[in-house]
């Protein structure tokens, strides 16, 4: 397991960071080096509105990637399980399914304010259906012959057949909601002013504050990678004990 | 034809060294038909691999004079699924003038008896008959040697033995030099000149074994024949010695 | 009969779920629920005349033109990445961490760099579209079937013009597909964010003046444009991917 190639990567993007600005290449004004964002960022550290936001980020998404998921898995497994459901509702998913969760965003706005609700109901809005259609996948792809055994023996069928076979498909529909969730919800807080990092790296971008605002960039996407290697993670481990391994199906 | 000498094929598999072939030394004429046999494990595809160029030897020469076309075990993934079979059949032949081409692939696919398939896609065929189109394909090319990779070791025993005719066939209309790998002893002996028998790994080769068996052959009289049981023995008893160690 | 049920099932629900909002909402004073009947003379009024040319197909065009680009960035960069192991190793932190900055989040740094006009919007979108695209390339070529590779080796057949795009296909269109949703979303917050006119922006101006209805007929609109897009993708699909679609049925029998 090479790891000098990986870290080369890093080393060299970190460099040109460094360099191109320094150079002049790159405007200083617009592009600052990455040792003055690093800074920036070790004094922001220091102040508690750094953490409120992190913290405020990290509620909703938590919180509204939970929301989703329960719903995405109950109304996914009940649709799953019912043919005359799935039938029926399916070209209504179909529908609803592309309309972009900005759309929502003037609503939101007008019947929540600027708070975190509003943040909220985007979040929730574009990760149910990320698990919701890996669901209804994993329920349509049980294997018909387990089924006419559990209907031979008399086995409660969500619990023996579709859970067991819905789970990868679940942490896969997991994962995929655990990035639009993070990235709807930081994009709430910059579009609509909801309290959080976004919030603050529009107001940094409004006060001219150019190494703020990469600073608060870099955090944020050190939080997207370490939501992303977590929910791989849990997606492995939901996968690994699973008899067939399967692929991602396409959303 | 084929040569090859003193062929060592070594193996840096996580850290261990896997030494799949030893010393492999043995030449096939032009136009024979030879087949490959070993016990499991004995680096049969490796051997193959090396001889189509596809992998470096570690030491020794696997060389072949003329053009070689391979017909590989996996047929299903051997095949183009997004190409029809008269496509993949051609995709070789692509520098042909477009008459040429055709009329080759059109001959190809005769010979395998696949004519009204030559629209379909392979996923639509059955077993048999992808492993068909990868024969035709083979053949289309106009190799001076063909390299099958115990190429019938997934269909059923009836279209094997289908196909093992079918091969003969082509193999005696065209006549190429023909190397064949297989891990089944009857179809060793029922289709080659001569039988290599390969020891365990490291593997050399344990022994060549002339299959003096009359041209003609079929399903039913040949494998019923004396001699064939006779050959049939004699492989299936170094076999059992090279697995055992002992060369 | 069939056919009769076949579009029951089809339409039963959208149109049940639509003739319920539509009684339910008649007749409403709540100011910020207007009735449906009022939306749609609004969508009417907004939408069917000069601002469909004037804001709605700059956007539609800005939308396109993002795309596209970052479908070629990320199919020519991820070819070039997925086919080679060791670039695969060596980009791949950094890949992973580009990729997990959510994209509305660059806006502003765009925006120091371009200020607020098409090429800002444009950029913007292909600097969300083009992560799902390019690591989906890479991994669809990453997984093409070796055994296809040594084919196209032993028949001297060129890989790069026969088999690569062809065999990441499937997987490519996954990331297209990603890539899409997250378009549309980014072609609005670009105007939401450097607010210059578009759809996203003329919306966001009604909601500031309080023109209600205006404003749910242009969320209307969107909903509308996101589902159309969806269709559209679905039906090229169909054609590029008939047989991957094909292969895999066959597979499962």
């Amino acid at each position: 397991m090479t790891l000098w190639r990986p870290l080369l990567g890093l080393a060299a993007f970190g460099a040109l960071w460094e360099l191109l600005p320094r150079i002049g290449a790159v405007p200083a004004r617009w592009a600052p080096p990455l040792s003055r964002v690093v800074q920036e960022l070790l004094v922001e550290v220091r102040q508690p509105r750094f953490w409120d936001a992190i913290r405020d980020t990290l509620l909703t998404w938590a919180i509204g990637l939970g929301i989703a998921v329960a719903a995405g898995i109950v109304v996914g497994v009940t649709i799953g399980a019912i043919p005359l459901l799935r039938t029926v509702t399916a070209s209504t998913i179909e529908f609803l399914r592309p309309i972009p969760s900005v759309a929502l965003i003037p609503l939101v706005v007008l019947l929540y304010g600027t708070t975190i609700r509003s943040a909220l109901v985007l979040v929730v809005y574009a990760s149910f259906w990320q698990v919701l259609i890996q669901v209804l996948h994993g329920v349509a792809d049980v294997d018909p012959v387990a089924r006419d055994t559990a209907d031979v023996y008399r086995l409660p069928k969500v619990r023996y057949l579709y859970w067991p076979t819905a789970l990868p498909y679940v942490a896969t529909g997991v994962r995929l909601a655990t990035s639009v969730a993070l990235i709807l919800a930081v994009t709430g807080e910059m579009v609509i002013g909801a309290p959080g990092l976004g919030k603050q790296i529009w107001l940094a971008q409004q006060s001219d504050a150019v190494p703020l605002m990469y600073a608060l960039v870099l955090v944020t996407g050190l939080i997207g990678v370490a939501a992303n290697v977590l929910a791989r993670f849990a997606e492995r481990r939901a996968l690994a004990w699973h008899p067939s391994v399967r692929r991602e199906v396409p959303a | 034809m084929l040569i090859v000498n003193k062929l060592s094929k070594v193996y840096d598999a996580h850290g261990r060294r896997v030494e799949a072939l030893a010393d492999i030394t043995f030449s096939v004429a032009e136009g024979e038909f030879a087949c490959v046999v070993g016990p499991s494990g004995c680096g049969k595809t490796t051997l193959l691999r090396c001889l189509a160029g596809l992998l470096a030897p570690t030491s020794g020469t696997a060389t072949v004079q003329g053009k070689l076309a391979v017909v590989f075990q996996e047929y299903g993934r051997s095949l183009f699924p997004w190409l029809r079979v008269r496509d993949n059949v051609a995709l070789p032949l692509k520098n042909l003038p477009k008459d040429e081409r055709r009329a080759k692939v059109t001959n190809a696919l005769e010979a395998v008896g696949l004519t009204d398939a030559a629209g379909a896609y392979p996923w639509q065929l059955s077993g048999g008959m992808q492993q068909r189109v990868a024969i035709a394909r083979a053949i289309a090319y106009g190799p001076k040697v063909l390299l099958m990779d115990e190429p019938f070791a997934a269909v059923d025993a009836q279209t094997r033995a289908d196909l093992e005719d079918l091969i003969r066939d082509i193999w005696q209309r065209l006549g190429v030099t023909l190397l064949f790998i297989t891990h089944d002893i009857d179809e060793s002996v029922y289709l080659g000149q001569r039988v290599i028998v390969l020891s365990a790994a490291p593997s050399r080769v344990a022994e060549e074994i002339v299959i003096d068996l009359p041209d003609e052959r079929d399903q039913l009289t040949t494998r019923g024949d004396a001699r064939f049981v006779e050959l049939r023995g004699r492989v299936y008893a170094q076999i059992q010695k090279a697995k055992r160690g002992s060369t | 009969m069939t056919i009769v049920r076949r579009i029951v099932v089809l339409l039963g629900l959208p149109v049940a779920l639509v003739a319920g909002w539509w009684f339910a909402s008649a007749g409403s004073t709540d100011f910020f629920r207007p009735s449906l009947q009022r939306i749609m003379q609004a969508f009417a009024e907004t939408w069917l005349g000069p601002r469909l040319v004037d804001e709605v197909l700059p956007s539609m065009i800005r939308f396109v033109l993002g795309y596209a680009a970052a479908l070629l960035i990320g199919v020519v960069v991820g070819v070039a990445i997925g086919l080679s192991p060791k670039a695969r190793a060596t980009a791949e932190p950094v890949l992973e961490f580009l990729r997990a900055i959510p994209p509305p989040v660059l806006v502003p740094i765009i925006m120091l760099f371009t200020g607020i006009g098409d090429t800002t919007k444009i950029i913007v979108i292909v600097s969300g579209c083009v992560w799902p695209i390019l690591l989906n390339t890479v991994e669809g070529v990453r997984a093409i079937d070796e055994v296809l590779a040594e084919t196209c080796r032993v028949y001297r057949i060129k890989p790069l013009r026969h088999l690569v795009l062809r065999a990441s296909s499937p997987q490519i269109v996954t990331g297209a597909r990603q890539a899409l949703a997250i378009g549309l979303i980014l072609m609005v917050i670009s105007e939401l964010v450097a607010a210059s006119g578009g759809l996203g922006f003329t919306i966001r101006q009604f909601e500031r003046g309080f023109q209600i209805p205006e404003m749910w007929s242009g969320v209307l609109l969107l909903g509308l444009i996101g589902v159309a897009l969806a269709g559209l993708f679905h039906l090229a699909e169909r054609r590029t991917l008939a047989w991957y679609h094909g292969s895999r049925d066959a597979d499962r029998k």
